[in-house]
């Protein structure tokens, strides 16, 4: 018998069952959060179904406004409204409201987030916290209304993928081109479902920021699960929130895997995902030139405070001011990397340049809050979908990471940084 | 699974990758009101923006490749049940839009190579029990994958809620 994956150990340990790939298990989970996306939806489902009847755990429990923060529409506010009151009557204390942030990044701010824990929530790209080691996954309304009934939910266990990256690249490049370089590489219809464990030197040189931005993007791999087992300073780190020591889940020596996969990055240039696809991914130099309206800094895959730092380093060295005719705008992911941004003085930097910086929060990932597209606008941002029309009817979006996005906000046309 | 699991109607194609933002965009993730959400289905498909006004009760949406990728929204499901759409065939699902149906009680198939057999408005013959397709209009039929285990246990139980509960009153 072969040894287990992660996915079939967390699964196995929060099951209580000798989980394998293709079994279906019931586990029980560590947390169950709503954003105002969905969790109005969720309240409204579990009361349907439950009426009055209590909550599994109010301690398992999280909201997280980050979708439109604060409402801009009264749609919105009042959904923001149902989710409070419910928070309120059951007693659930960890509700992170509009002036905290993504939600993801918040909670793994906090501590709530441990390596081998299984958390789900209304946004497909909880799967980010994979970053750390942790089994998060996006769900829909009925799962986490069911979710906050019992503490529980089916899981067909995945079958994993390992990927091993080898080679080095310099600036420039970053945490983002390996993610899309591994989005153009991978075959996202045999990725479908799969839970990918991520080796190699590459990735035990990535930051925190740089491991979620590539666990992120599995989502557009259509994985279900990115991990990357924590090292000591992101265990410290995690530990030092959570009040407690912390360790990671590691897969068995002998784990059977579905595929194992094997990338050279050496040299590895910007890249930039085209419209309409993630994976419709080119080197930078090839559509160097490309007229940009506007430029967008943020996101839950480049919001973090090196994010930002690389964005303000590039706009201070290459002049300091964006060209006219762009419109800029940089969303710190929390209130946290905000503090930092101000402390470091980047958002003069920002300012100075005649970036917008809104608060922290998802900001124009979610269309329909602020910086929407006319239709003809081409925008460059570091997030993480550029599906037809997200941004408004007849406009187009490019990927590309945080110094790319500085570079062509100064240059008013998709650019290298210099 | 009974005679509720076979469907007669009209075929509806549409192609590969068609995302949650195209099945529902993101604009409409305020409502709340799945009669409002039924307003906006299919609304991003390209030639599909009048799909509300001309979809019948009992209509079948045929898709390529890895229909529903992107968002958790459970709103891409329900704006599909909410017009009446009997089931999505589709040469694949994105895994977060399958589980969404099934947690709903949606019937979906999966069945490589679909969209190469039929055209839309012709009339179809779905048995998501058996996963058979007859397509009437042309004498074809064609063999998919239906539900099996727990996912066919949840779906034909009409949704997780159901299910649930079913387990539950069982274990009292």
């Amino acid at each position: 018998m072969s040894g287990k994956t992660i996915i079939e150990k967390i699964l196995s340990e929060h099951s209580g069952e000798d989980a394998w790939a293709g079994d279906r298990v019931w586990a029980d989970l560590d947390l169950a959060v709503v954003r105002d996306f969905g969790g109005p939806n969720v309240v409204l489902e579990y009361e349907k179904q439950m009426d009055d009847e209590p909550v599994w755990d109010p301690q398992k429990i999280a909201m997280t406004f980050d979708y439109q923060a604060p409402a801009k529409v009264v749609q919105v506010a009042n959904n923001q409204r149902i989710c409070r009151e419910f928070a309120a009557k059951h007693g659930i204390p960890h509700i992170f409201d509009v002036n905290s942030g993504v939600g993801q990044h918040v909670l793994l701010e906090q501590g709530m987030i441990l390596p081998g824990s299984v958390v789900i929530g209304t946004d497909s790209h909880m799967n980010l916290l994979g970053a750390v080691g942790s089994f998060s996954s996006g769900m829909g309304t009925t799962d986490v209304a069911a979710a906050w009934a019992t503490g529980r939910l089916w899981f067909r266990v995945p079958e994993s993928i390992k990927i091993t990256f080898k080679g080095s690249y310099d600036y420039p490049a970053s945490a983002k081109d390996l993610t899309l370089f591994l989005l153009s590489k991978i075959d996202t219809t045999k990725t479908i479902y799969k839970a990918l464990e991520f080796y190699g030197e590459p990735i035990d040189a990535l930051s925190l920021a740089g491991r979620l931005t590539l666990a992120s993007m599995v989502t557009e791999m259509e994985g279900k699960i990115g991990f990357i087992i924590p090292d000591e300073d992101i265990l410290a780190w995690i530990g030092e929130r959570a009040g407690r020591k912390v360790d990671a889940v590691l897969p068995d020596r002998d784990a059977s895997y579905w595929e194992e996969r094997e990338f050279d990055i050496d040299g590895l240039e910007p890249l930039i995902a085209c419209p309409d696809r993630p994976d419709n991914v080119r080197p930078v130099r090839e559509v160097a030139g490309t007229h940009v309206d506007q430029v967008f800094v943020g996101s839950c895959t480049n919001g973090r405070f090196e994010d930002l730092r690389v964005a303000a380093e590039v706009l201070k060295r290459m002049g300091g001011k964006i060209a006219p005719h762009v419109r800029m705008i940089v969303t710190p992911a929390t209130t946290e990397v905000a503090m930092e941004a101000v402390e470091a003085g980047l958002y003069e930097t920002f300012i100075k340049a005649g970036a917008m910086v809104t608060n922290q929060g998802c900001s124009l990932c979610t269309i329909g809050h602020h910086g929407v597209l006319a239709e003809g606008d081409v925008l460059v941002g570091t997030g993480n979908r550029n599906f037809r029309g997200k941004l408004g009817k007849g406009s187009e979006v490019y990927l590309a990471s945080p110094a790319v996005a500085a570079a062509t906000a100064v240059k008013g046309e998709i650019a290298l940084p210099e | 699974m009974t005679d509720e699991f076979v469907f007669k109607g009209r075929a509806w194609v549409v192609g590969d990758d068609i995302d949650t933002d195209m099945i529902y965009h993101g604009s409409y993730l305020p409502l709340t009101d799945p009669k409002e959400m039924a307003k906006h289905a299919l609304e991003y498909v390209p030639g599909m923006e009048d799909f509300t006004e001309r979809v019948q009760p009992g209509d079948i949406l045929v898709a390529g490749k890895n229909f529903g990728s992107g968002s958790s929204r459970e709103h891409a499901v329900i704006t599909l049940q909410y017009n009446d759409v009997a089931a999505v065939v589709a040469e694949s699902f994105s895994r977060i839009f399958y589980r969404n149906a099934v947690n709903l009680g949606f019937p979906i198939l999966e069945v490589p190579g679909i969209t190469r057999e039929l055209d839309t408005s012709d009339e179809l013959e779905v048995d998501a029990n058996t996963g058979r397709i007859c397509n009437l209009t042309k004498g074809t039929e064609v063999q998919g994958t239906p539900l099996s285990g727990l996912e066919k246990e949840i779906m034909t139980a009409g949704g997780l809620f159901n299910f649930l509960k079913k387990d539950m009153q069982t274990v009292e």
